[in-house]
């Protein structure tokens, strides 16, 4: 039996190549959409691995408090910090603030008021540009270093601002605007410090702090908001092995604080490691669907190859049928032709979905992932295309008469 | 007799058969209708027929008689729409689709008239096809085709297309394929159809040549002349059998029986052609195997 199924795939194998260009463009349904699952799912890989790979790199003991309970779906999640344009007021107060800080374990904390406004300083700053008003604490949690000047302190005048390198270009045509003025809603703020670009717009954060200015949180309550819209607080621990205790510590004393209710969530490590880009996002969901569309339309054409492939070969199979093949025999040789075709669609999909992320990832401050699951995922949708979509040729085919097909012109 | 491949095959299948005696093809009023209500006709009209092992029939017949749709029940390849077909003792409507294709794979060999070579396979591919299903590797199968076309001296062209080919080899290529699984049964539709005279010759020796070696043939045929190869001729007409030289000879068993029975070779046929051409069919009763 094993040998009879050798024989299959050779007699498959013949009669692909001697179709060599149909085969091809039939396999290039699949390819495109095998192609647009592997990039959807190395870059979706990439990026939350970037973002999982920062906080390890912060030293795993970072906890991030973010307002609202946690989301059961991922799609407000991906957009979640943006609770701020949702314009509904944050649940995280200044007296959280307070009682996070007093915990035992918690070694620093940082609140995170992302605002909206105009930038200008000789310029306009692109719309892209985000405010962020916070403590100093935040150089320590996320490991923002300056290039240029100091980061905010407490000791130092309000109305200062620390701006990051590429809005500076932006706003100034320099990055050296150490000591230049700009106003920010209006208010004037003096520049102390510039940031080391960092690169990375996708982080735990969900700010590009390359484009973005940093102001002191007093300065920020005072910019027009009577009471602080916290979007964040991100927490440090004094050490790794305490930072489990200490978002112990937080939920308690939060729960207490918002009298029960649980309006709250602590992240941690790979909780933290959501992508967070909406615009990631988009396109995401645009390749999902080309993926769709394309695995639908390649199977459609798998089918209808295989369709015109049995008709021109009817006198074959009744040849084949006279000769002593069963049902079974021919069955098996069109299926495995067209799984070849799925398979062969599907490797080579695989291969140009990786050279496509490679490509789009010389523009995005990561790298897609390689992973044995995105290769099964593809192996396995190829598989199915080829199975679905052959055996409704396959069994026309099995079931033709041998002598209407032998009296078939050829 | 020297034990031939396909003699082996034969013997084999006969220690599984409870009675040696048991026709080859049995046939018991067989009809076979096409079309319905109006355009309703019967290509059989109900057939008698009993080929024993080892025979050689020719069936003749004018176009539309049904010789052909004879043949492709007999082959497995149709079914009758009434009457009894035995294949062996064991009635053919019992025997499954399945095992009825792994009949024709083991046991029944058929040359076509138009050759029916499949194109883009060479010509070695060609003959190893009916190897394929019954599972035997691919090394195995094209050592056997080899074997099987150098017999028909066709060595030489083991890669050629089969477009590449005359007729008459294109017919020997398809006389190999028929026999490479060693059947036991050959059909051939014409198998002279196609070709001249000289070819029609040479594809005619292999043929008694197989004949001679305990193979059953049975060969549609238009031409008289041919009929010559065969021990037996059938003529039909209008779905019946209109002649068969057998119950002629049953009619005028005690003269002939034994006389005729020493065994010529064809070449002996064509050479003492002339002294018998009085009568239109050459008559042979003598079956080789005792």
């Amino acid at each position: 039996m094993r040998s009879l199924m050798i024989n299959h795939i050779q007699n498959a194998r013949q009669s692909l190549r001697s179709n060599r260009l149909r085969s091809y463009l039939t396999m290039l349904g699949v390819t495109i959409g095998v192609a647009s699952v592997t990039v959807i799912l190395s870059l979706s890989g990439g990026a939350s691995q970037v973002v999982s790979s920062q906080v390890d790199a912060l030293g795993g003991n970072i906890a991030v408090i973010r307002p609202e309970a946690a989301q059961k779906n991922t799609v407000p999640n991906l957009t979640q910090i943006t609770s701020q344009r949702d314009f509904s007021a944050s649940t995280l107060t200044e007296h959280d603030l307070k009682l996070i800080k007093a915990i035992q374990h918690v070694d620093q904390a940082a609140p995170l008021m992302v605002l909206g406004g105009a930038i200008k300083g000789e310029k306009l700053a692109p719309a892209n540009s985000t405010i962020v008003a916070t403590t100093p604490e935040l150089a320590t949690i996320s490991k923002l270093v300056v290039a240029d000047g100091q980061f905010l302190s407490d000791d130092i005048n309000q109305n200062t601002v620390v701006i990051g390198d590429q809005l500076s270009i932006n706003v100034f045509g320099t990055d050296r605007s150490l000591g230049r003025a700009l106003t920010i809603r209006g208010q004037p703020f003096t520049i102390v410090g510039i940031l080391k670009r960092l690169n990375n717009p996708i982080n735990y954060n969900a700010v590009d702090f390359d484009n973005s200015v940093i102001i002191n949180y007093e300065s920020g309550k005072q910019l027009g908001q009577i009471t602080p819209q916290i979007q964040q607080i991100d927490v440090r621990s004094d050490s790794v092995n305490n930072l489990g205790q200490a978002i112990i510590d937080i939920n308690k004393v939060l729960s207490t604080s918002h009298n029960g209710e649980n309006d709250f969530t602590v992240l941690s490590g790979s909780q933290i490691a959501q992508p967070t880009s909406q615009l990631f996002f988009a396109m995401a969901g645009v390749t999902t669907a080309i993926a769709a569309i394309s695995l639908l339309v390649g199977g459609i054409g798998i089918m209808n190859i295989m369709l015109v492939s049995v008709a021109e070969r009817t006198r074959e199979i009744g040849i084949r049928k006279a000769l002593g093949a069963n049902n079974q025999d021919i069955m098996s040789q069109f299926m495995i032709e067209s799984m070849a075709i799925g398979l062969g669609g599907g490797i080579t999909g695989y291969l140009v979905g990786y050279l496509i992320s490679y490509g789009i990832c010389s523009f995005l401050p990561f790298e897609p992932v390689i992973t044995w699951q995105i290769a099964a995922t593809a192996a396995f949708i190829s598989v199915v295309m080829g199975t679905v979509f052959g055996i409704y040729p396959a069994l026309r085919a099995a079931h033709k008469d041998p002598i209407e097909s032998l009296r078939e012109y050829s | 007799m020297r034990l031939s491949d396909s003699g082996r095959h034969i013997i084999i299948y006969i220690k599984t058969m409870p009675d040696t005696q048991t026709p080859v093809i049995e046939l018991r009023s067989l009809k076979k209708r096409f079309g319905i209500g109006d355009a309703e006709h019967y290509a059989l009209d109900g057939v008698d027929l009993r080929i024993e092992r080892g025979e050689f029939v020719a069936v003749m017949g004018p176009s539309g008689c049904g010789k052909t749709t004879l043949l492709n029940i007999i082959g497995l390849l149709d079914r009758s729409t009434d009457g009894d077909y035995k294949l062996d003792g064991i009635e053919v409507s019992t025997i499954s689709a399945h095992r009825q294709a792994r009949i024709r794979s083991h046991q029944i060999g058929f040359i076509f008239q138009s050759f029916n070579l499949i194109s883009r396979l060479n010509v070695i591919e060609n003959v190893a096809l009916p190897l394929t299903y019954k599972g035997i590797t691919r090394t195995k199968r094209l050592i056997a085709a080899s074997k099987i076309l150098r017999t028909f001296h066709l060595e030489e062209r083991e890669y050629y297309m089969p477009h590449q080919l005359s007729g008459g080899q294109t017919q020997r290529v398809a006389i190999a394929r028929a026999l490479v699984n060693e059947p036991s049964i050959i059909l051939a539709d014409e198998p002279t159809g196609n070709l001249d005279s000289r070819s029609s010759h040479v594809i005619m020796e292999e043929l008694s040549d197989l004949h001679r070696r305990g193979n059953t043939i049975i060969m549609v045929t238009h031409n008289p002349r041919l009929t010559s190869y065969a021990s037996r001729v059938i003529t039909m007409l209008d779905g019946r059998i209109d002649s068969d030289t057998n119950t002629l000879i049953d009619e005028i068993k005690a003269p002939i029986s034994e006389a005729a029975a020493p065994a010529h070779s064809p070449k002996k046929h064509k050479k003492t052609k002339g002294h018998h051409s009085k009568s239109r069919y050459r008559i042979h009763i003598g079956r080789r195997k005792k």
